[in-house]
């Protein structure tokens, strides 16, 4: 490795020494130089006039601060790419570039150079580049901190292949399967537990499309901030944007009551009610994560971390109750079924006693007090007419 | 008929509640009303009613704040209810006026068949009717009903040391239910006997004249005039129950006081906040080498495309280098390189030898038996080989899989 590195240093000196030697010859000697035919220059340089030095392997910057940047471009991978498909050249990204020697980059750092380059994608992406502007990634950089994500850093403009089926619009199979490597470049502890949760191992391992990738959850560009007390109080709805759907949850044998049964409960209904009170005020109430997990999401029967088995449901129930200590406890929880006499026999039996219990009486209510009211208005009338 | 009373300056009338009465059922009127507003507004957190009340209470934390606040008042004139009918039956000796009989049942048979036309008066009732018994014992048994399972719901931690965890949504599924019944109940049954039929003013003056005895209680007007509704008890004997009655009420007071303060304030359910979510994770945690959009400067450079020399005809067996590695390129690699998807990577011949993280995909000799093959052979997986390609493997693995 440092034998390597030390390469690398080796290689950087030299290609700085046939840089200075370069430019102090100027262009045309160059290209005599180098004894290869340098494609004319005419109007907006070609890409090929680019890639004739960018495809060299090892061509390097090296900032001041020691940072090294490589300048060359795979060009297989870049004739692959989406922008080269379309036609879109270098020059137009790289618009300070029109010949060469080029212009001294004014970046100090490689940081600096994503930074100078991301908002000219604005120039064809205005509508992804816009929603950017209203995500948490935005906030953070404009807070100051210069490595928050920009489009760059998740779409390598050299490489990024097509996205979206050009007639649907919709995701393609390969670049949603890649959606959480992309984000793991950043959040990769994260990534490390959805890897290993009910939905991220499906995606991983199995190749399930069925399944959310973290854009589902968090959104593409205009990710919002999912610590905020907005972001919590909504996630049963985002939850159950899959798990109520029906033909979604039928290949798995999935119950679609669990938004239902969650509102029905003291919790659910708690944060229902605040969510259209103050939607961005936090709330103590759970919601789906507190008891399901985030990022670490799994089956509810798995034998080490599944709520479905009590002890290790009691531990969720302990998160918010620290004073209950009866296995008991768990069972005021109805595991988002509906009552019925096999799940919660008890409370489908009262239930049921008030569904007839309530029409009887009421009804039986109802019908004396017709009949009162029928019998008292004849009698006014007979009473009038004397 | 209604006009002649004002020919007299003033009708002759009965006290039928005192001032005390009349105060518990203003108190019982505003509990019971806020209650159902609060109450209910929770049974249907769906509705935009319920949303409007909770939003007027000031969200639902306030709103079950308010409804905790009303069913302690609900039971505090509870509680006084209960010492002044027993200062009643004991104390004065009064007559059990309420007490249901089967003259009710009777009065209400009577009563329904004179409005179909089948009697031929109406009954003659007492102090109370069949009609006020039937609701006083309704809200006995629902304040019950209600406080038992309130104390349920406002207590889970004691109850289920007690009993299973499944009597806390069946508490809350009985509390909801017996809030609807009583609220139609009121809506229904009191509404009509006592304010559409005829508006009876007597819980807000605290009388009837004569005439309205006349009409609802005849019974009761022929006891007061005949000196029986009220029969006064002579001053000692009095003071001699008092002197038993209050030391006894007293300790009762006292017990069902306590007994409402603990059920009030307990329990401590839950904790107040619940810690962030992100707290439990590192939210940045990048990945080294970074990438950067340009090819990192310590990469190789790429080798020569494909290595031409010797290039085999692919007329003798399929080798990894000209013949398979290729396929899996094109359908493979988009999960099984670097993603190495299910620990699977296919990109080099080692690392596809060395198979999955269930063991290896490729057995050498053993087209049938290796898992890759097998898979493949099922159809439908992501990267789907064609009949031909698949041929070629399955003839590759046969052949000893040879990496060239």
């Amino acid at each position: 490795m440092t034998k390597r590195l030390s390469g690398r240093h080796r290689l950087a000196l030299f290609f700085a020494a046939v840089g200075i030697l370069l430019v102090a010859a100027g262009f045309a000697s160059r290209a005599a130089a180098s004894g290869e035919p340098v494609p004319a220059l005419q109007g907006k340089p070609t890409d090929d006039y680019c890639l004739s030095c960018h495809s060299q392997a090892g061509m390097t910057k090296t900032f001041r601060n020691g940072e090294t940047l490589g300048l060359t471009i795979d060009k297989a991978l870049f004739q692959e790419s989406v922008h080269e498909q379309n036609g879109i050249a270098c020059v137009d990204c790289h618009t300070g570039i029109t010949e060469y020697p080029h212009p001294e980059l004014g970046a100090l750092n490689t940081r600096q150079v994503s930074m100078e380059f991301y908002p000219s994608c604005r120039t064809c992406h205005a509508e992804q580049y816009e929603a950017t502007l209203d995500s948490v990634h935005q906030k953070e950089l404009a807070g100051g901190n210069a490595r928050a994500a920009v489009c760059t850093d998740c779409h390598n403009p050299h490489t990024q292949t097509r996205m979206t089926d050009p007639d649907t619009g919709d995701l393609l199979i390969t670049a949603r399967l890649h959606i959480p490597q992309t984000c793991a470049r950043c959040h990769s502890a994260i990534y490390d537990t959805y890897k290993e949760s009910v939905h991220g191992k499906a995606l991983t391992e199995l190749g399930n499309l069925d399944v959310p990738t973290c854009i589902d959850c968090h959104g593409v560009h205009n990710i919002q901030d999912p610590t905020s007390a907005e972001f919590r109080n909504n996630t049963p709805l985002l939850c159950a944007q899959c798990h109520a759907n029906d033909t979604l949850m039928r290949a798995y044998g999935l119950s679609t009551d669990i938004l239902d049964t969650y509102v029905s409960d003291f919790h659910g209904t708690t944060v229902t009610l605040f969510e259209q009170t103050s939607p961005d005020q936090p709330t103590n109430k759970p919601v789906c994560t507190d008891c399901h997990g985030v990022h670490e999401i799994r089956r509810v029967d798995d034998p080490q971390a599944g709520i479905a088995i009590k002890q290790n449901l009691l531990q969720k129930c302990q998160r918010c109750h620290p004073d209950v200590t009866a296995e008991s406890f768990t069972d005021a929880w109805m595991s988002h079924y509906v009552a019925s006499p096999q799940h919660n026999p008890l409370v489908y039996y009262v239930n049921l006693f008030y569904r007839i219990f309530i029409p009887s009486v009421i009804g039986g209510m109802l019908i004396f007090v017709l009949s009162d009211f029928i019998r008292r208005t004849l009698e006014a009338r007979k009473g009038s007419r004397k | 008929m209604a006009r002649k009373s004002t020919e007299t300056a003033r009708p002759r009338s009965v006290l039928r509640f005192t001032l005390a009465q009349r105060i518990a059922h203003l108190l019982l009127v505003l509990s019971f009303t806020v209650l159902g507003i609060t109450g209910l507004a929770q049974k249907f957190p769906l509705n935009g009613f319920s949303v409007f009340f909770i939003r007027l209470a000031g969200g639902i934390d306030n709103a079950r704040a308010i409804h905790h606040f009303a069913a302690t008042v609900l039971m505090l004139v509870a509680i006084y209810h209960l010492l002044d009918v027993g200062y009643k039956i004991f104390v004065l000796h009064a007559r059990m006026t309420m007490l249901p009989s089967f003259q009710d049942v009777k009065d209400a048979w009577t009563a329904f068949r004179y409005n179909l036309g089948l009697a031929e008066s109406r009954p003659q009732m007492g102090r109370y009717t069949f009609e006020e018994k039937a609701e006083y014992w309704a809200l006995v048994w629902g304040t019950v009903i209600m406080a038992i399972t309130g104390f349920m719901m406002w207590n889970p931690l004691a109850t289920t040391r007690l009993v299973p965890g499944e009597f806390i949504p069946a508490a809350k599924a009985a509390h909801g239910g017996e809030a609807v019944l009583a609220v139609l109940a009121i809506i229904v049954w009191h509404m009509y006997g006592v304010h559409l039929r005829h508006f009876n003013r007597s819980m807000w003056t605290g009388r009837l004249t004569e005439e309205e005895m006349l009409h609802e209680h005849p019974l009761e007007l022929a006891d007061v005039k005949s000196g029986l509704a009220r029969r006064p008890v002579p001053a000692t004997t009095l003071r001699q129950r008092q002197m038993t009655y209050y030391p006894v009420a007293a300790v009762l007071a006292a017990a069902m006081l306590f007994a409402v303060y603990s059920f009030i304030s307990g329990e401590q359910t839950a904790i107040t906040t619940i810690p962030p979510q992100a707290a439990r994770v590192t939210v940045f945690a990048p990945q080294t080498p970074t990438s950067l959009p340009t090819i990192p400067p310590t990469l190789t450079p790429q080798p020569p495309a494909a290595a031409p020399e010797g290039t085999q005809s692919s007329g003798s067996s399929p080798t990894w280098e000209t013949d398979i590695a290729p396929i899996f390129a094109a359908k493979c690699l988009a999960c099984h390189g670097a993603l190495a998807s299910g620990g699977l990577n296919l990109s080099t011949f080692a690392a596809a030898m060395q198979g999955g993280k269930d063991g290896p995909v490729i057995v050498p000799n053993d087209a049938a038996g290796s898992m890759l093959f097998v898979v493949q052979s099922a159809g439908g997986h992501l990267g789907q080989l064609s009949p031909q390609e698949l041929a070629l493997v399955e003839q590759w693995i046969n052949a000893g899989a040879p990496e060239r």
